[in-house]
């Protein structure tokens, strides 16, 4: 260690408004690695690289790059300096091009104007590489407002790669990318680690950590725990620094289980577990849905049950839902609430109806931020307690936000504070907790833990069983096959708008979930779709070179 | 909403909207009796209070409007309020007789203008800021179609007795009226079911969609109550001036929007209420008055100087907190 | 998952729905123009003669230029409600200096350039350092710059320099009325500037303010240019309306930023910022202009004209909301707080 480290940061904070998000980070990093920054939701990692992309300005601590002092004044300064990021939230202007996007703010300039064929060249060699993650298609001249999400993140990061960075940092940049899309994004990481550029990562998925990370640096409460090297590290040693407690979790996931599954039974409802009790009428039925991304989609569920949607991302999971919901296009089909057919236009009526939705994008959809908690907690049911469906007492609105805040175990300050202020885990509490009051007989939660840390998502899952618990049919879509089979009793997996497989029982595994819904990408779709018996399913690929992008290595790794 | 809870630590008090506006007005008005000592008598008060009030009045449903969300804002509260006018004062035609149908009509015909507003935004998806600028030209234009250009009629007694007779306390009867439409308002927007969704969909319209709500029917409501207000407003000022003219209401159409602003009510949606805009209104008619009163305006130079003097104290209150968030965190 | 996104075009290939979003409000004021002119050629006498071409183009410059000064600031995401009064503020300025001379006429252009940029600049700091919301800090200069106008012009009148009327009013090649060929210099001049790499910036600091700024674009420099500029060229429009006019008017402030707001978003101009441009918006103007004619020509009585008017401008308006905002509003359901 004679001379200087490439990146350090030293004595790194920041304070927003009463929270400390960084509280005097250190932060080392070697040229031609990649480096993982891990720590759960609110660790501050993300602030942390903030900082170093300057987008954040630190109030105190000292940033330097090959032992240069380096106090960004804002972005500018830091690319210059050769600090490019790939944001979570994307840094895409959606009315203009791909190349505009490209190369926005370092446009090349002949006679002081733009130089178009300057700006294809630095451009196109990159979108060249990643033709691969456009579906072979090369989309210079595409609007990113028509792009898909994945498509989107990887614009993101070929911007990023057109500044020539000497640090690139990825903040959870493979969260919304496809399999064959992480596959080249790793492919020109590995590159460009050999051509000396350091690589900070940010992600959840433990497995991408393991697979191309050299490097590694804890997070926890705003610090940095350990800097550790991947290749010598156990998953479990990782969890555990992360959560800063040894592996206690992994005795209580079964007990979860247990409880969701006898908790409908005392209830009085119906056989919790398939096949126990067929005899006994579906709480919701499905028949032959069509509509956006659906190609007719049949499934009951019944009360006290709790049904997942699995399969690849985008396979209308979330249409499927949309639909029930009265939000998105139903074009055909049934849909049986209690034997009688609902068809809700709008949210409204389908609340009506006795359904509710918890979106996994909570500020986006879920929650009006600004606001305070009570009435995030009051929005859906308000007008039931209002005297004549106006008239409300501020008594009875905060005697109802508290009984339910107390059954999902929300902490907060005060109910009149704005739910901004609540962690992420909290916050998407609300956004289910909110429904209690509506008595929902259909639950439809789409990716409900999204984004939210290991021990937020523990008890968002205990919020869901308490949901099935009261009688209500709840359907759970996920991206994480872990969760899928944590939480429920029975998985349907989609592909292209149809239920193409049935797990339950014995075979509900996560191995079974990615096989099937690998499986089914390949040439045999058909043979899939009609065979629905456990015999037929061939054996999971594993292929090692492939591995998926689902989070098959989650963090709360441990008990399967 | 945080002013009504006892226990808020000082410093967020210092931070909040309606207390600096407030402590401003309060400045202002001091500087004004300190210049001018009849600034501090009961009767120069009552009439400050009195020429707000209309302003106060026309400005609910633009908070209204503007909590809603949607880049919501409602330019053409001014052209309401002529037009209500207009028509109120042709159908009394200076006698009581016809008093309850001319209040009816005014307020009909102003509420015509939120429905038409309302459409535009909701289904044409036309910005509201120009929606409602077009609504002006419609309603001007509509104006001298029904007046020829000259407008006929004056107020009923009753309305001039109600708007300017001391009633109860010296307290003229329009002050009254706007306590009591202050108080409607404050508590639709803290207490009802329907204040709560407003809010909920000026703060996040998919949100209070996906919670069941019907943010069209909250948004078709809140311009149709905007341009009922301005339609009171516009009776209120008839009942004060007895006659009309074509341009009675102009002057309201961006000193609503910047009596919310100042109130607190922020043009994003989601935010402030009405308590606000009530001291925002009293705030810009006290620093008329005090330039008015400073003969600052007036004699060879006219109007202009308090023109100036307006708009550079409206931006230096602006400042003190109605202020958009850095782009760096 | 964006649960709301409407259907419609959403199946077709996306280069096609590129094309198709980019276009659709060009077509659209496109459409508008071509009826327009139509109308006014069959209900206008003379409207292709030299004179008639010469006179309508003399009212469409200034209200088009305008529009073009608009269009420039609502393109970086701001609005301007003071241009009007900033029009008023400096044509005054230069009438005043002008004093009906032409030897003056130098001096006093530049002195109300000089003025329209120095209030565009004040605009400019207003919104993009002291951060105040666009709406009320134009509101708030627009009363001072009107006062100002009041303080420097107190009464419609002054008197312009006669070469600058005359050159005005003349038409080249028998067909070509100079007016027309400002407005071409206008459009080419935009052309110009939209090839800068500011033109580029401008765009996404209106389309999304806070990836320019990630991407290292100076966004706060660039609202502040893009006042300064729009206040030099709605000074550019005062000197139009003075060579129009032959006198200064201090009062016509307001209706000339209604009108300005018209035209761009008759124009395929977003509101919201980063999408549209002053070819659209001028347009929309000459468009605005033609139906305030036809209004005329078509024997509409005196006392209905503005009503009718005020309708077809409301409709023009919304079609042209129907058309831009297709696909803006799919993002604006979804957007939620913005």
């Amino acid at each position: 260690m004679d001379s200087p480290p490439f990146l350090r940061m030293s004595g790194v904070r920041k304070r927003y408004g009463g929270v400390t998000a960084l509280d005097g980070a250190d932060f080392e990093a070697d040229a031609g690695t990649v480096h993982a920054v891990l720590g759960p939701n609110g660790s501050g990692k993300s602030t942390l690289l903030k900082v170093l992309t300057g987008v954040v300005g630190p109030d105190a601590g000292e940033v330097r790059l090959r032992g240069e002092p380096l106090r960004p004044r804002g972005p500018r300064d830091t690319l210059a300096a050769g600090v490019a990021s790939v944001y979570q939230e994307l840094s895409l202007v959606e009315d203009f091009t791909v190349l505009d996007n490209l190369l926005l703010g370092v446009e090349p300039t002949r006679f002081g104007l733009r130089d178009r064929r300057a700006a294809t060249a630095r451009a196109l060699p990159w979108l060249e590489r990643f033709a691969p993650a456009f579906g072979g298609r090369v989309p210079v001249r595409e609007r990113v407002g028509d792009l898909d999400p994945g498509e989107r993140q990887v614009v993101e990061v070929c911007k990023a790669l057109v500044r020539d960075p000497q640090v690139l940092v990825l903040d959870e940049a493979t969260a919304s990318l496809r399999r064959g899309q992480v596959e080249v994004l790793f492919e020109v990481v590995t590159d460009l680690r050999e051509r000396g550029v350091l690589v900070l990562f940010i992600t959840h998925r433990l497995a991408e950590i393991f697979s191309v990370c050299d490097r590694a640096t804890v997070m926890r409460n705003g610090t940095d725990v350990a800097t550790v090297t991947v290749a010598d590290t156990p998953e479990r040693e990782l969890v555990e620094l992360m959560s800063g407690q040894p592996q206690a979790r992994s005795s209580a996931a079964p007990a979860r289980q247990a409880a969701l599954r006898t908790a409908p039974d005392t209830a009085g409802a119906a056989a919790p577990a398939v096949g126990a009790d067929p005899s006994a009428p579906p709480r919701l039925e499905v028949r032959e849905l069509t509509g956006d991304r659906l190609d007719g989609v049949s499934l009951h569920v019944r009360a006290g049950e709790v049904l997942g949607l699995g399969g690849l991302q985008g396979q209308g999971q979330s249409e499927l839902m949309a639909a029930l919901f009265g939000s998105g296009r139903r074009t055909g089909g049934t849909v049986l609430l209690n034997g009688a057919p609902v068809r809700p236009r709008s949210p409204k009526q389908a609340v009506r109806a006795g359904f509710c939705y918890v979106p996994g994008n909570r500020g986006g959809q879920g929650l009006a931020l600004g606001r305070p908690i009570l009435e995030n907690f009051a929005l859906p049911s308000v007008g039931r307690r209002a005297a004549l469906g106006v008239a409300l007492s501020r008594r009875r609105e905060v005697a109802a936000a508290r009984s339910v805040a107390e059954r999902i175990n929300t902490r907060y300050g005060s109910l009149d504070d704005p739910v901004s202020t609540l962690s992420g885990g909290n916050q998407q509490k609300i956004v289910v907790g909110k429904w209690f009051p509506t008595e929902p007989s259909v639950v439809l939660m789409d990716d409900p833990a999204k984004g939210i840390d290991v021990g937020a998502k523990a008890e968002m899952f205990e919020v869901v069983a308490e949901l099935a618990a009261s009688g209500a049919a709840v359907i759970v879509g996920s991206s994480d096959d872990r969760e899928l089979v944590e939480v429920c009793d029975r998985v349907l997996v989609m592909f292209e708008g149809r239920v193409v497989d049935e797990v339950f029982g014995d075979r509900l595994t996560e191995d079974t979930l990615i096989a099937s819904a690998m499986h089914i990408t390949g040439a045999d779709v058909a043979a899939a779709h009609s065979g629905d018996a456990a015999a037929e399913l061939p054996e999971p690929d594993h292929d090692p070179e492939a591995r998926a992008p689902g989070p098959d290595h989650g963090p709360e790794e441990g008990g399967a | 909403m945080t002013t009504t809870i006892p226990s808020i630590p000082l410093r967020r008090l210092a931070k909040d909207p309606v207390v600096i506006s407030g402590a401003v007005t309060l400045l202002l008005w001091g500087a004004a009796s300190l210049y001018s000592p009849a600034f501090a008598t009961w009767g120069h008060i009552v009439t400050t209070l009195t020429v707000a009030s209309f302003l106060g009045v026309i400005a609910i449903g633009q908070t209204l409007v503007i909590i809603a969300g949607g880049e919501g804002i409602d330019l053409s509260v001014g052209a309401a309020a002529t037009l209500s006018a207009i028509v109120a004062s042709r159908f009394m035609n200076g006698s009581d007789d016809g008093l309850f149908f001319a209040v009816l009509a005014a307020l009909a015909s102003a509420c015509v203008i939120g429905v038409v507003n309302a459409i535009g935004v909701l289904v044409f998806r036309v910005p509201p800021l120009v929606m409602t600028l077009g609504m002006i030209a419609v309603v001007a234009g509509f104006i001298r179609l029904y007046t020829g250009g000259r407008p006929e009629g004056s107020a009923a007694p009753l309305l001039n007795q109600l708007v300017t007779g001391d009633t109860v306390l010296g307290i003229p009867g329009v002050l009254w009226l706007w306590l009591g439409l202050s108080v409607l308002v404050i508590w639709l927007l803290r207490r009802t079911s329907y204040g709560w969704r407003l809010y909920a969909v000026g703060a996040n319209r998919t949100t209070a969609y996906l919670s069941g709500v019907n943010p069209s029917a909250v948004k078709f409501s809140a311009y149709v109550l905007s341009s009922l207000f301005a339609g009171v407003g516009g009776l209120l000022l008839l009942g004060y001036t007895q006659n009309v003219y074509t341009n009675l209401g102009a002057d309201y159409m961006l000193n609503s929007v910047a009596a919310a602003v100042i109130g607190g009510t922020a043009l994003v949606g989601g935010v402030g209420g009405y308590l606000g805009t009530i001291i925002g209104a009293i705030l810009l008619t006290v620093l008329s008055a005090l330039l008015r009163t400073m003969q600052i305006g007036g004699g060879e130079w006219g109007d202009a100087p308090r023109q100036i003097l307006f708009g550079l104290v409206l931006i230096i209150v602006l400042t003190a907190y109605g202020r958009q968030k850095r782009l760096r965190g | 998952m964006n649960l709301l996104r409407s259907p419609g075009t959403a199946d077709l290939p996306s280069p096609v729905r590129s094309v198709l979003s980019v276009r659709m409000p060009t077509v659209a004021v496109g459409l508008l123009l071509l009826v327009t002119v139509v109308a006014s050629a069959v209900l206008q006498p003379g409207f292709f003669s030299p004179y008639g071409l010469s006179a309508s183009f003399a009212t469409f410059l200034p209200l088009a230029t305008i529009a073009a000064a608009q269009t420039i600031i609502v393109l970086g995401g701001g609005i301007d409600l003071s241009i009007g009064t900033v029009v008023t503020l400096s044509s005054a300025v230069s009438v005043v200096l002008m004093q009906g001379d032409d030897g003056r006429l130098p001096l006093a252009l530049a002195a109300g350039l000089a003025t329209g940029a120095a209030c565009g600049l004040f605009n400019g700091l207003v919104v993009a350092v002291l951060r105040l919301q666009p709406i009320v800090a134009t509101f708030a200069t627009s009363s001072v710059f009107g006062g100002l106008a009041l303080l420097v012009l107190p009464t419609p009148g002054g008197q312009a320099a006669p070469v600058l009327t005359g050159t005005y009013r003349m038409v080249l090649l028998l067909y070509v009325p100079i007016p027309a060929i400002l407005l071409l210099a206008l459009f080419l001049g935009w052309r110009l500037l939209r090839g800068t790499r500011f033109g580029q910036h401008l765009y996404a600091v209106g389309g999304n303010a806070d990836a320019a700024y990630t991407s290292a674009v100076p966004v706060s420099a660039v609202r502040v240019l893009s006042y300064t500029l729009g206040g030099l060229v709605a000074a550019l429009a005062g000197v139009a309306l003075l060579a129009d006019a032959g006198a200064g008017d201090p009062t016509l402030g307001t209706q000339l930023t209604l009108g300005s707001i018209a035209a761009l978003v008759i124009g395929g101009t977003r509101l919201r910022g980063g999408s549209g441009g002053v070819g659209g918006a001028l347009v929309g103007a000459v468009v605005l202009s033609l139906i305030q004619g036809l209004v005329f020509f078509a024997g509409v009585p005196t006392n209905a004209r503005e009503f009718v008017y005020g309708c077809i401008i409301i409709a023009a308006i919304a079609l042209a909301g129907l058309l831009t905002n297709r696909n803006g509003s799919a993002a604006g359901t979804t957007g939620g707080n913005r």
